[in-house]
């Protein structure tokens, strides 16, 4: 589904400020990245002249002094005409004048299937009583790696933000994450497009370069990630952080590479990946340096050695074979899997690829969860749910379900300001955060960013730690499916949760001898 | 020169006697096939290994000269940022990928995929190369003194590529380009300091035909 047409933009002329005096104002043109509006020279009047460009970023409405415009999803076409909506259609038209096919950012838009059709369950008499949220304390805290590195990363809140690459989003925007991390305590990452050198003091909560002022408490963490692209790494890259993540997948086009048009590749982005100004930088779909899972086992055994062993090894993997996939990333040597469900955003991406590739995030989570748990490693290899985690609810879903921690990417974009334009890629968000250009960048103030990012946060975090306690655990790892409830069939097929009503899970869940496609075969002596 | 028998030992004990022990001087290694990513990482020193070397051999090397007298295995300098890596031998599949910088001299033949990547390295082999030798290269010099096989330099994006002998295939986003005087000056440089035994004039030239191939 195209994003092309997908908004009707109009300007109520008579309350626009150039009603009473023509040619005043053309804020709206100004503001407007995609040329949408026009100030009429001869009548001094304001005009839509572009509104298939409307990508619903609403910046002319926040700017506009009169508050003259509207911006208005075409939501009923969908009810209407669909298939043949007017977006689809043009998508067609556009296919045909040009030979291309769309490319746009931030994720999967449309009905998957999702945490809401997922309810929590209360404690009440017979199970052990609740907690009392005001009173009582609550253990949130995430330990990764605690027995198999010098320094292990220990998460005051079980969130992390998701990989975010230096040129997918401004350097304001990952100095923001930082910031939020430091004062969170929690940990940002990288992304695969090498280290904005700030990332590595202001992560930990330092302001300056030599960390000799904490500014930020308790600080934060810093994920490095190691990816196919390559992108700005060396030895001294790997150990600016606290950790190494090793880039597998993502949830927005799982079995591609990371995408960032050249529309963003400046001096400084191609300072760091080496990519030449304007060119795109289109990371490999696979390792070229990794062919067997037995090399991949020896490459994160350079990683820990060229990190001297202090740094947990995180693996990032795509929603595929979620049972396959984390079981080869425990065999290769994981102390942390992130897996990133279909809805996980991006900065590019083939639209294609980001509407219909890939397992929804609930889907992912059962199958990882039965192979950690066929591995004995359940709780000890962290599991970090990604992809449309979108509050403390989400993530308590996802915690109940297996996971350790959740992370937040395109909430955390969302939270420095984003109003989801899906068009990240074009270098020119109207917010600063995935923009290229200064201009633009100027108007995110990392500081105000990290604030937002860190109050966030505390928030999922009253979230996560009121409906733990509301159904009877001071702990997040004591979270289980029993503290879930599937409220309908499809749900509770893709799940295993017991369906409310039922209080069981569907029948071919509880056969443990065909298992549900992913539990390992049972073979007879 | 100290000398290590790597034959019992493992990556973490090689590896950290080579960091700890190295401080700017020379370090000799026998046995040491069954270790991958051997000397990782080095910033100073010269590592010699007077056997055939396993994979990853001087991944991420950031300033050591290391020298293999026999063959390695896959993925040779690895995603090397300085220091100069010279093998007597052959190279298997993925030498020299994803380099930022510093200088790989195989003597012998490298598998495919060799150079891919590139982006700032010298990366020179005396023999043939694979298929997809120096794909997606965005900067840096790639010569192959013998020939090459399919889809040569593939979807070059910036660097030179330069080659004595055929090439099965040339790869998308490519064209040759006439040697000015300045690449056989270059080339012949390179030629003497290695003590490599080639015509630079023979050779031929290979750039990117857009800085842009993918989306306009």
């Amino acid at each position: 589904m195209a994003v092309i047409g997908a908004f009707c933009v109009s300007v109520n002329k008579e309350v626009c400020l150039n009603a009473r005096m023509p040619g005043k104002c053309a804020t709206c043109a100004e503001v407007c990245p995609h040329n949408v509006f026009s100030l009429d020279i001869a009548t001094g009047e304001m005009s839509v002249v572009n509104f298939n460009a409307c990508v619903g970023c609403r910046i002319c409405a926040e700017f506009c002094p009169e508050n003259a415009i509207r911006i208005n999803p075409a939501e009923p076409e969908y009810i209407t005409r669909y298939p043949w909506t007017f977006s689809t259609v043009e998508e067609v038209h556009y296919k045909a004048q040009t030979g291309e096919y769309l490319l746009r950012g931030f994720g999967t838009h449309g009905q998957t299937p999702n945490f809401d059709m997922i309810t929590v369950v209360p404690s009440q008499i017979a199970s052990p009583a609740p907690l009392d949220k005001y009173r009582e304390e609550c253990d949130l805290e995430v330990v990764i790696g605690e027995n198999t590195c010098e320094k292990p990363i220990r998460l005051k809140a079980p969130f992390v933000w998701a990989a975010m690459s230096f040129g997918a989003l401004s350097k304001e925007a990952k100095m923001s994450l930082a910031i939020g991390a430091a004062m969170s305590g929690i940990a940002t990452n990288t992304g695969e497009g090498g280290l904005v050198p700030e990332e590595a003091w202001l992560s930990r909560g330092y302001s300056d370069k030599d960390m000799t002022r904490k500014k930020w408490e308790p600080g934060g963490y810093l994920i490095i990630q190691w990816s196919t692209g390559r992108w700005g790494v060396s030895v001294d890259y790997l150990n600016s952080g606290d950790a190494v993540e090793v880039k597998i997948g993502q949830g927005a086009k799982p079995g591609m590479g990371g995408h960032l048009l050249g529309a963003k590749v400046t001096e400084d982005v191609s300072r760091v990946r080496g990519v030449p100004v304007g060119s795109d930088a289109l990371s490999p779909c696979r390792y070229y340096d990794v062919q067997t899972l037995d090399d991949m086992k020896h490459m994160v055994a350079f990683l820990r050695d060229v990190t001297n062993y202090q740094y947990p090894i995180f693996f990032k993997l795509g929603p595929s074979r979620p049972y396959a996939d984390v079981s080869a990333c425990i065999e290769a040597g994981a102390d942390a899997i992130s897996i990133d469900g279909m809805v996980g955003g991006t900065g590019c991406s083939p639209d294609i690829v980001t509407q219909g590739v890939g397992i929804p995030t609930i889907a992912c989570l059962p199958p990882a969860v039965k192979a950690l748990q066929d591995h004995g490693v359940h709780h000890k290899v962290k599991l970090i749910a990604l992809g449309g985690i979108r509050n403390g609810l989400d993530a308590f879903k996802a915690m109940a379900l297996g996971a350790d921690a959740c992370g937040f990417g395109s909430a955390a974009e969302v939270a420095m300001g984003c109003r989801v334009c899906y068009a990240c890629q074009k270098g020119n968000c109207p917010y600063g955060i995935t923009s290229s250009k200064p201009e633009l960048r100027a108007r995110l103030d990392p500081m105000e960013g990290g604030k937002r990012l860190a109050n966030f946060i505390h928030a999922c975090t009253e979230e996560v730690k009121i409906l733990t306690m509301l159904s009877g655990h001071n702990r997040t790892v004591d979270l289980s499916t029993e503290d879930l409830r599937a409220m309908d069939l499809n749900t509770a097929a893709l799940t295993g949760l017991k369906l409310c009503g039922y209080d069981r899970p569907l029948p071919f869940w509880e056969d443990a001898l065909s298992g549900n496609g992913h539990k390992k075969t049972v073979t007879s002596s | 020169m100290k000398s290590i028998d790597a034959k019992t030992k493992d990556l973490k004990t090689v590896n950290s006697a080579l960091r700890t022990g190295l401080n700017g001087t020379t370090i000799s290694i026998k046995n040491a096939s069954h270790i991958s990513g051997l000397a990782a990482g080095l910033k100073h020193g010269e590592v010699v290994i007077r056997s055939s070397a396993g994979d990853y051999l001087g991944v991420l090397n950031a300033g050591a000269t290391i020298k293999a007298s026999q063959d390695v295995g896959k993925y040779l300098a690895d995603n090397m940022t300085n220091g100069t890596v010279i093998v007597e031998g052959n190279a298997l599949y993925g030498a020299a990928q994803y380099c930022y910088g510093g200088t790989v001299i195989i003597r012998g033949n490298a598998g495919d995929f060799t150079a891919t990547m590139n982006k700032g390295a010298t990366i020179i082999v005396c023999g043939d190369v694979g298929n997809e030798a120096g794909t997606y290269m965005l900067k840096g010099d790639f010569i192959v003194v013998g020939n090459s096989g399919k889809n040569f330099a593939n979807y070059l994006i910036r660097g030179n590529v330069y080659i004595g002998g055929q090439w099965e295939g040339l790869g998308h986003n490519t064209k040759v380009e006439p040697m000015t005087d300045i690449d056989i000056s270059k080339l012949r440089a390179y030629f003497e300091a290695y003590a490599i035994v080639a015509d630079p004039k023979t050779f031929k030239k290979i750039v990117a035909a857009s800085e842009k191939p993918f989306y306009n």
